[in-house]
């Protein structure tokens, strides 16, 4: 039998605060943090709402305790902000010690920088420090300043696949542990707004205007966000012989494509269904004890028909409570498997179940609707967090209450 | 390895005829930049003319070399499809950077965008293969392939996959070649292959593939024994972490009887060929693959084709892949036939 | 309105790459997807690109948009009706 893959430390930066307490409470409050972008150059600045992180680059810097800031990206810094804080939360001072993987999850890593400097890097003409962002155009760059920054070098890699990948992420990590490879593993992902991504979901017309409305019948689109988030995997003998305080156990998870199209998923929900069904398999649960699903959620036409067919034909009649929490944060994309993953922890550990925003009528396709209001002192023992994306790629992630 | 993995099949895009027929690798002329391109096979026979029209090269490439691996291996659906690829589709993602402002950010082709995500290969395979189960994308740099080639061995051992299609692949555009001569990743004067490992000069000649294994648990005549990566190593961990993966293995440094190394000529970081090659007996016979494919970041894909090739050919029992990508991230390979 | 749907049809094997097929070949009220041509959703969206930068008319809904490009007949009317708007 495999070892146990424990939740030891968490972090975490997103529209709705700068930290996992700052998320807390803006979720308690059910306070949105969705608005106009103050950061991003882009013409659709003021049309297209965003959920931003409420701090210039230079202030991510400060709070990163980065003095010489050249060549890390808001990407980076995000990063370097969300593993800081879960290494601290996991009792973690000198990360070096133990030799520790590095799983991280970038879509389009410095893209939030180097976009405003990459016609310069093609005129011959220009000569500067912006050259020094060269190396920020691909997805590695962030992973290995984070890594180099905090002595994570047992396995250094970054995954890509699209909005799943920070999913994907913490299934490698865990899998590298369960394999024996290291005992200690942190995974998560990192997205800044760009205008480049901005664009690229503007083009193909699934952004809402509006703040962006999951499971509801006028659902038009998502909402982009940025934040970053990594979640400490340590093995359950590894994590009791140093006396770490489990959060959670990531009991489950799966990773299906749907092979339907490149970027719709299929009406039914065939691949939701089957990573869902999958990896609560894996966890030695059933359906019934299942209490909440953070569902991927992201408002657009496709997903939410797809993803709720799924639900009704995984669950029946007994869907439990499910919402998403992208009217929050914006869809985070890279990052956004991991914060809700941590969603998923801090529901199992305030034994809270999170409001899905902005939702007003039940979509003509579907029986079910998501849960609309903040319920407290909820008995959350198993939490489905979802991540779908481009390219077909499905990732279901179970998160249990440790001991159960 | 408690489950023996083995490489049952594979297919390469590269500089070289590698494609079809018998493999003679070459040291190609260079006659404008220190770029190796690589060759483009039909596809026609590949992909359906409606699929076909909207995709780009990097893509084209991509799909294409994976199907020849599945042929090669007389399989249709491999258990999970994993890849490694530095850049993606660089021109989808240039030409929707260049869009964004000659549009001025209005009325773009979504296609573009669409196809810069990284996983866009990946998917393609999965929908024209109907592969339905786990699928997954490295992004980084010389850990790319490497980071799929040990999920894929993670698959087999853990019993989920019977075979993986496991594959590396990036393009290099002209674009991307001058902006990364900004920063010191090329030789500055034209330098043929035949001549890069002798220059004496920093920087490297740029190369691109497109490389796929079928990796299973059936029996083949090239086994995967393990690998290694190293992140950032000083020469002195370089040399004692070699000495001990062999010996992890239970292979003697004298029973390696080839090492393909990734040795580009840049001065700044074949210090760490040295280092590997001092481990092994003098002797051992050696292989530059990087004058047939060029650097990138997934060349150590084409590294280890050359390894399946040259074990296939009966000349040799037990090879080594030693390659690095600048410096940074650096992988042993070990391959037995 | 001939002359815009012929022109249509040029466009749309350009914009679509639609290498062998030629003008002659879509028949007016032939559906462009599923069937028919064969274009999916994507294609859809480039079609939307193709009416926004060569007839300046801005598609937001993409159930608008799908209603629209029914068939090049569909699209020439919607063309020509907000020309004349």
């Amino acid at each position: 039998m495999a070892e146990r893959v424990l939740i030891t430390g968490i972090g975490m930066i997103s529209a709705i605060g700068n930290n996992v307490e700052e998320n807390f409470r803006s979720l308690r409050a059910q306070r949105s943090g969705i608005g106009y972008s103050q950061y991003v150059d882009t013409i659709h600045r003021n049309v297209l709402p965003v959920g931003e992180v409420k701090c210039s680059t230079a202030e991510l810097a400060e709070m990163a305790g980065i003095t010489d800031a050249t060549g890390f990206t808001r990407t980076t810094l995000l990063g370097l902000i969300a593993m800081q804080e879960a290494l601290l939360s996991a009792g973690i001072r000198d990360a070096a010690e133990t030799p520790t993987a590095f799983i991280n999850a970038s879509t389009v890593g410095g893209m939030c920088d180097t976009e405003k400097i990459y016609f310069d890097i093609l005129d011959p003409e220009k000569e500067g420090t912006f050259l020094q962002l060269i190396d920020a155009l691909d997805c590695a760059d962030c992973t290995q300043r984070i890594a180099d920054h905090t002595g994570l070098t047992a396995y250094v890699t970054t995954i890509s696949t699209a909005c799943s990948s920070s999913a994907n992420a913490l299934m490698y990590g865990a899998r590298l542990i369960r394999a024996g490879l290291v005992q200690r593993a942190v995974c998560g992902g990192t997205e800044a707004l760009t205008r480049f991504t901005i664009n690229g979901f503007n083009s193909l017309k699934n952004i809402d205007k509006r703040h962006c409305m999951p499971f509801d019948n006028d659902r038009n689109g998502l909402n982009l966000g940025e934040g970053a988030a990594y979640l400490v995997l340590e093995s359950e003998s590894f994590a009791q012989r140093r006396k770490a305080r489990p959060m959670a156990e990531l009991s489950g998870w799966c990773n299906t494509n749907e092979a339907f199209h490149p970027t719709s998923p299929s009406p039914e929900g065939d691949g939701a269904f089957e990573a869902m069904r999958k990896a609560i398999a894996m966890s030695g649960r059933t359906l019934e004890d299942v209490q909440y699903i953070n569902v991927h959620g992201t408002a657009t036409l496709n997903n939410d028909v797809s993803e709720g067919r799924a639900l009704e034909r995984l669950f029946g009649d007994n869907v439990p409570s499910f919402s998403s929490t992208k009217p929050f944060t914006g869809h985070t994309l890279a990052a956004a498997g991991a914060i809700e993953a941590i969603y998923s922890v801090l529901s199992i550990n305030r034994q809270m179940i999170w409001p899905n925003l902005n939702f007003n009528a039940r979509m003509e396709e579907l029986r079910i609707s998501p849960e609309t209001r903040l319920l407290e002192e909820s008995p959350v023992q198993n939490v489905v967090s979802n991540s779908f994306g481009f390219g077909g790629n499905n990732a279901s992630l179970v998160i249990s209450k440790y001991g159960y | 390895m408690d489950i023996k993995c083995y490489i049952q099949a594979s297919a390469a895009i590269s500089p070289q005829q590698s494609f079809t027929g018998d493999y003679t690798p070459q040291l190609l002329p260079l006659t404008e930049r220190n770029l190796l391109r690589a060759q483009e096979p039909g596809y026609a026979g590949f992909i359906p003319p409606n699929s076909l029209r909207r995709m780009s090269r990097l893509l084209k490439m991509g799909l294409t070399s994976a199907l020849q691996c599945l042929r090669n291996g007389n399989a249709s659906v491999p258990g999970a499809i994993i890849t490694g690829t530095g850049r993606g589709s660089l021109q989808d993602t240039e030409k929707f950077l260049h869009d964004i402002r000659t549009y001025e950010e209005t009325a773009l082709n979504p296609t573009p965008f669409i196809q810069s995500t990284y996983n866009s290969v990946n998917g393609l395979v999965a929908l024209q293969q109907q592969c339905t189960d786990y699928n997954n994308t490295f992004v980084h740099r010389g850990f790319s392939f490497e980071h799929a080639l040990l999920d894929s061995i993670l698959q087999i051992q853990e019993g989920a996959a019977q075979s993986v299609l496991t594959g590396g692949f990036d393009e290099m555009t002209v674009e991307h070649h001058y902006i990364k001569s900004r920063i010191g990743y090329w030789k500055t004067a034209l330098t043929q292959p035949a001549d890069m490992l002798e220059s004496g000069t920093q920087g490297t000649v740029a190369g691109e593939g497109s490389v796929f294994f079928l990796i299973g648990t059936a029996p083949s005549a090239v086994e995967l024994k393990g690998m290694q990566m190293l992140y950032k190593p000083t020469p002195e961990q370089l040399s004692a972490s070699l000495t001990q993966f062999l010996a992890q293995q239970g292979v003697a440094p004298e029973e390696i009887d080839l090492l393909v190394s990734g040795r580009n000529g840049d001065t700044r970081f074949d210090h760490f060929y040295d280092v590997a090659e001092k481990v092994l007996p003098s002797s051992v016979e050696k292989i530059h693959f990087k004058q047939y494919c060029g650097e990138y970041d997934t060349a150590g894909a084409f590294g280890m084709w050359t390894v399946t090739q040259e074990l296939l050919s009966g000349r040799h029992k037990t090879a080594l892949l030693y390659n690095h990508f600048y410096g940074e991230q650096h992988t042993f390979v070990l391959l037995q036939a | 309105m001939e002359a815009l749907k012929l022109k249509l049809k040029q466009q749309i094997i350009e914009a679509l790459n639609l290498q062998d097929t030629k003008p002659e070949d879509i028949d007016d009220n032939a559906p462009l997807f599923g069937e028919g041509l064969g274009l999916d959703s994507i294609d859809s969206l480039e079609l939307m690109v193709l009416l926004e930068r060569s007839y300046k008319i801005k598609v937001e809904d993409p159930r608008e948009g799908r209603k629209i490009l029914q068939s090049v007949q569909t699209m020439a009317e919607f063309i020509m009706s907000k020309q004349a708007a």
